[in-house]
Formats: C-alpha cells, sequence, structure tokens
C-alpha cells in the first residue's frame, strides 16, 4: 500500500526504508526534533524528498498532483488555528475538495460526510461553528475531515497531544477501529504507553533515522528507550490486564557529547 | 445564516438601485427618477435632446463604469484577504492600485495611448502585476504572509510609484499633466461606454474565475498545511488568483485612477453580515463595491457644489478611520473577522 524506499530529505530524514499495508495502525515515535512531522509530510506528498522516494500504490507521490494525492492520502497536520470561521459540517465537507474542487457536492460526497460525520460522534454537532468546540471535539472534526477525503491511507501528526485522557483514548479508539476496517493509519505519537496499548506495530525515528520498526514489545526495550528517549524504563506485563506496560523511574541526565 | 443572506443580498440590490437612481438624476441638469428610462430610450433611438444626452452619454456611462470599478475593487480585496489569509489586504494599501496607474501615466507620456485604447489598460496591468509580483515575493516567508511585512512593502512600492508619476508629470508639458493628474486622485469625469464595456468584460471573466475557486479560498481559512493536505494547489492557486486580481485592479485604475479601500471595507463589512463563505462572500462584494462606489461618487458631486471632489478622496475619507480602527482591533488581539 505504502512503500517507502531510501528516503532523504536534506539532513532531517537520512535512507528511511519501510513498507505499510492495509489493516495496519502504527505508531511513529521519536523524541523531539527526530524528524516525525517531516516523515508524515514526505509520506503525504506535501515535501519533495532530495532523494529516495514514496510510493503509494505503485506511483511515486511527490510526482503527482494535489488532488490525486489527497484522494489515496489523508493527511492531518499538527496544528489547526483556532479561528477557522465555518460550522463542523462546512469544515469536514471540506475534505471532499479533491472529489469536488468547485464546492458543489454530490450525493456521493453528501455521503461520505455524514458517514465521517458519524464515525467520529460528531452528527449532534454538525451545525455548530467549529470555534465553539472543546478541543477534543476539535480534534475529532479534524479527523473526520481527513476521513470524509475517503483515502485508504491516514497519516495524524499527535492527533492527541494536549487533549485529556477521555478523548486521548477515544480518538485512539476510534483510530484503531478504522485500521481493523482495512484502512493503514500511522500516527506520530508522544504517549510511548499509549503506543503499547494501541498499535500494533511502532517505528522509531532518532536523529532523522529509522532506530526500530516492529512490535511495540520488540521496539520498546530499554537500550532503545535508554538511548532515544533518554530515560530509565523497562517494559512489563500488567498483572491485571495481561498487557505490555512501561514502567518509566527516571529522566538520564544529559552528558555532553 | 440563509435567512440573514438573502436579506444582505436583498438590500444590496435595493442600495444599487437607488443609487444609481440618484447617480443618473442628480446634477447641474435634474433628471426626475420617472422621466430616466424615457430619456435613456430617447438617446438610444438616437434623439439628442438635452436630457438624452446627459442621460445617455454622461449618467449612464458614468454609473457603469463606478458600479464596475466598485465591484472590481471590492472582489479583488476579498480574493487578496483571501488568499494572503490577511484582513488588511486591499488592492490600494498593498501597493497594486499605484502600480496600475504609473503603467497608465506611462501609456500617456509615451504617447501610446493616443494610438490604441488598448494600451493604456494593458500597461497599466503590466506594471500592476509586476508590483503585486513584488510584494507578495516580499510578504511571504516560510509560507505565511505576515501582515505588517504586506503593509510596509505595500507602502515602500506605492511610494515609490507615486514618485515615478510625480516626476513624469514634472517633465511632462501642461496639458497631458492635467491628464495624468486625475490618475493620481482617482475619478469618473469623462467615463464613456468604451471604459465601460472594457471593465465589464474583464469582471465577468475575474468573477467566474473566483467563484469557481471559492472553495479553494474557505478552505485556505484553515491554513496553506491544511489546505495542501486536502489537495488544494496553494502555490498555482494563489499565483493565478493574484494575477487575475491584478488585472481587475489595473484595468479599473486605468479608467478611474486610484481609489482606495473599496476593497478593504466592502469584503469586512459583508463578511459579518453574510458569513465568511466565500461564494456569497464574492457575488456579495462584487455588489457592494458597485454601491460604495456609486454612493461615493453622489456625495463627491453634491458636497461642494457646483464644484465636485474626486470620488477617491471620498473613498479614502470613509477608508483611512475604518482602517485605523482595524489596525487598533488587531493591536488589541480581538478577532478581526477574517
Amino acid at each position: 500500500m505504502m512503500d517507502i524506499r531510501h528516503l532523504h530529505y536534506h539532513r532531517r530524514l537520512e535512507d528511511i526504508c519501510a513498507a505499510f499495508g492495509p489493516g495496519e495502525m502504527v505508531g511513529l515515535v521519536g523524541p523531539n526534533g527526530a524528524g516525525k512531522s517531516t516523515l508524515l509530510r514526505a509520506m503525504a506528498g506535501v515535501l519533495r524528498p532530495t532523494g529516495g522516494v514514496v510510493q503509494v500504490m505503485g506511483e511515486a507521490i511527490h510526482a503527482r498532483e494535489p488532488r490525486w494525492r489527497a484522494r489515496r492520502v489523508a493527511y492531518l497536520p499538527q496544528f489547526l488555528p483556532d479561528d477557522i470561521p465555518f460550522t463542523v459540517r462546512e469544515f469536514v465537507e471540506m475534505g471532499r475538495y479533491s472529489h469536488a474542487p468547485q464546492g458543489v457536492l454530490s450525493r456521493a460526497d453528501m455521503a461520505a460526510v455524514d458517514e465521517a460525520l458519524a464515525v467520529m460522534g460528531l452528527v449532534e454537532h454538525e451545525d455548530a461553528p467549529l470555534a465553539h468546540l472543546s478541543g477534543g471535539e476539535r480534534q475529532r472534526a479534524a479527523i473526520a475531515r481527513c476521513l470524509a477525503q475517503g483515502a485508504p491511507i491516514l497519516l495524524l501528526d499527535e492527533p492527541i497531544a494536549s487533549l485529556d485522557i477521555h478523548y486521548q483514548l477515544d480518538i485512539l479508539a476510534r483510530l484503531r477501529a478504522l485500521a481493523e476496517d482495512g484502512r493503514l493509519v500511522i500516527i506520530a505519537l508522544h504517549h510511548l504507553e499509549l503506543a503499547l496499548a494501541y498499535c500494533q506495530r511502532t517505528i522509531c525515528l532518532h536523529r532523522g533515522r529509522l532506530v526500530a520498526d516492529g512490535s511495540p514489545g520488540e521496539v520498546f526495550t530499554p537500550a532503545l528507550l535508554r538511548d532515544v528517549f533518554r530515560v530509565d524504563a523497562r517494559p512489563f506485563r500488567d498483572p491485571h490486564s495481561g498487557a505490555l506496560r512501561l514502567s518509566v523511574s527516571a529522566a538520564i541526565p544529559s552528558t555532553p557529547e | 445564516m440563509t435567512r440573514r443572506r438573502a436579506w444582505a443580498f436583498g438590500a444590496l440590490l435595493f442600495a444599487l438601485f437607488a443609487s444609481a437612481a440618484l447617480e443618473i438624476g442628480i446634477g447641474p441638469v435634474s433628471i426626475p427618477f420617472w422621466q430616466i428610462p424615457g430619456d435613456t430610450w430617447a438617446y438610444f433611438a438616437g434623439h439628442r435632446g438635452l436630457d438624452a444626452v446627459v442621460v445617455g452619454a454622461i449618467r449612464w456611462p458614468r454609473l457603469a463604469v463606478a458600479v464596475l470599478a466598485g465591484s472590481a475593487l471590492a472582489l479583488s480585496g476579498a480574493v487578496l484577504q483571501a488568499i494572503l489569509r490577511n484582513p488588511m489586504a486591499d488592492p490600494g494599501v498593498i501597493g497594486v492600485s499605484s502600480g496600475g496607474a504609473l503603467g497608465a501615466v506611462i501609456a500617456v507620456a509615451t504617447g501610446l495611448s493616443a494610438r490604441s485604447v488598448a494600451a493604456t489598460p494593458l500597461l497599466a496591468f503590466a506594471s500592476g502585476l509586476a508590483v503585486a509580483a513584488v510584494i507578495y515575493r516580499l510578504a511571504t516567508s516560510a509560507r505565511r504572509t505576515d501582515v505588517y511585512r504586506l503593509l510596509l512593502a505595500g507602502v515602500a512600492l506605492s511610494s515609490l510609484c507615486s514618485a515615478v508619476i510625480t516626476a513624469i508629470l514634472d517633465l511632462s508639458p501642461l496639458e497631458e499633466m492635467q491628464q495624468m493628474m486625475f490618475w493620481l486622485f482617482g475619478g469618473l469625469d469623462g467615463s464613456n461606454w468604451t471604459e465601460a464595456a472594457m471593465l465589464a468584460g474583464v469582471n465577468a471573466v475575474a468573477l467566474t474565475a473566483f467563484l469557481r475557486l471559492s472553495f479553494a479560498y474557505d478552505i485556505l481559512t484553515t491554513g496553506e498545511e491544511h489546505a495542501e493536505a486536502v489537495g488544494v494547489d496553494v502555490e498555482r492557486i494563489k499565483r493565478a488568483s493574484l494575477a487575475v486580481a491584478a488585472l481587475i485592479v489595473s484595468v479599473a485604475v486605468s479608467t478611474t485612477g486610484v481609489i482606495s479601500f473599496v476593497g478593504l471595507i466592502v469584503p469586512h463589512i459583508l463578511r459579518r453580515l453574510i458569513g465568511a463563505n466565500h461564494r456569497p462572500l464574492l457575488a456579495a462584494s462584487a455588489l457592494g463595491g458597485g454601491v460604495l462606489l456609486t454612493l461615493s461618487d453622489l456625495v463627491g458631486r453634491t458636497v461642494v457644489q457646483p464644484a465636485e471632489l474626486n470620488v477617491g478622496i471620498v473613498t479614502s475619507c470613509l477608508g483611512v478611520p475604518f482602517f485605523l480602527y482595524l489596525l487598533y482591533r488587531q493591536r488589541r488581539g480581538r478577532d478581526i473577522g477574517l
């Protein structure tokens, strides 16, 4: 579905190789400045790589026009302005631009918008101005806009940063359901615990390089947590649920290099 | 919102009719409203009585140019505000109008305007587009346009264009100089049917193009990154819109001279009334710009009778306080309605 081959972007991404298939829920983790946002932008085709290629359905994505890309890959940037002067429904309808660039929505477009609103639980808010929603609801509206695009691949840049715990779990559960439905969902995450709980696969970036790719249990080794995230931590089995969890005890002081 | 929109459009249409009747009726030769259709008919039927000539050859073309130039300015203002994500954008404030005026003055000074009616608007377009391109380059960095850089670049380039215009005026013979002075102040004297037809043509092209892009303008309010993510070709749409905006502003300026602030005031007020959705906003701006410029011309023609004020002076008297009010609100950190 998506194939990344020897991807370079200036010094910020170096020789990234990975392949993703339908139905996967992938957590993209790494410390601040590791290159997560840059990688997502390159995967969405918004950035033109300086080397290598991102292939979507067999085609180099950056070489195709924006509307072709948007029908295949729905990308949610990290920050959404909080002064958008539209209602939730109008905002979600914007996701249909690649299908209806003049804003004249067909019945199929309307159906896609209705479904996206329903999946994200926003039907009752559809006529509310976006600016009146809480942060969590606004983020759900943003994800609904991505869903309305009808793309089989979803790339989300920290969709749950700055949300309270209820919305964090709520949004991740909804995204996992979307992956189980056959979509490829890739999310940049800061919360390693949540990556462990919700993603079957985790890829870890460090200084622009892909340093680990596998199930969360394989990726989050004490050595990686020490070297990449600079914390003293180890995974353990939760005695109540049997799930894998992290026990984080301390930040490792920075040492002069 | 739908009902409010219907009311707003109704009010705009009524204002347009009322101001049109006043614009044709009021003047040194006063024409009662009920005689306007008859006199118009008489003029086009070939009669050359005083009333028929005043209505058909002077007042109607002046009204048409006022409405169409006002539409051009307000439309381009609404589009500039959308693509620059900047509520202070106006073709006059950012210098495109002065650029257009410079081209028009060069056309007259070099004698090209005497050879072809198309020379003045074409040269105006070339220099208006050049100014727009320079401003866009200067004010855009890291994928966003900065309000203050945009305004400062506009001030600088406007001054430069005005200085060059003044230099050309200084070096010109007296009668040409008087002809060219008109571009600096903006006036509707001597409007004719050829100018009105030219404006109608470019306005129709621009309005069609802008309406086709209106959904993309809506999406641009969510930020360029988000617009790109849903498939908007942001750079292409911005460049094309800027070029078309420069075209209608330059053609308007080449017929009326520099008229500032219509493009700032009209979209702002209408956005409050009918919302940020660009399809109705652009249509309403086209109407509202025509109304505002016609009313301003009426004020200019009547306040200091028997003399007349240039319409550009009237719009500046309205626009400067409005502009300063917007700056004040921005300083207070309030939203400015985009």
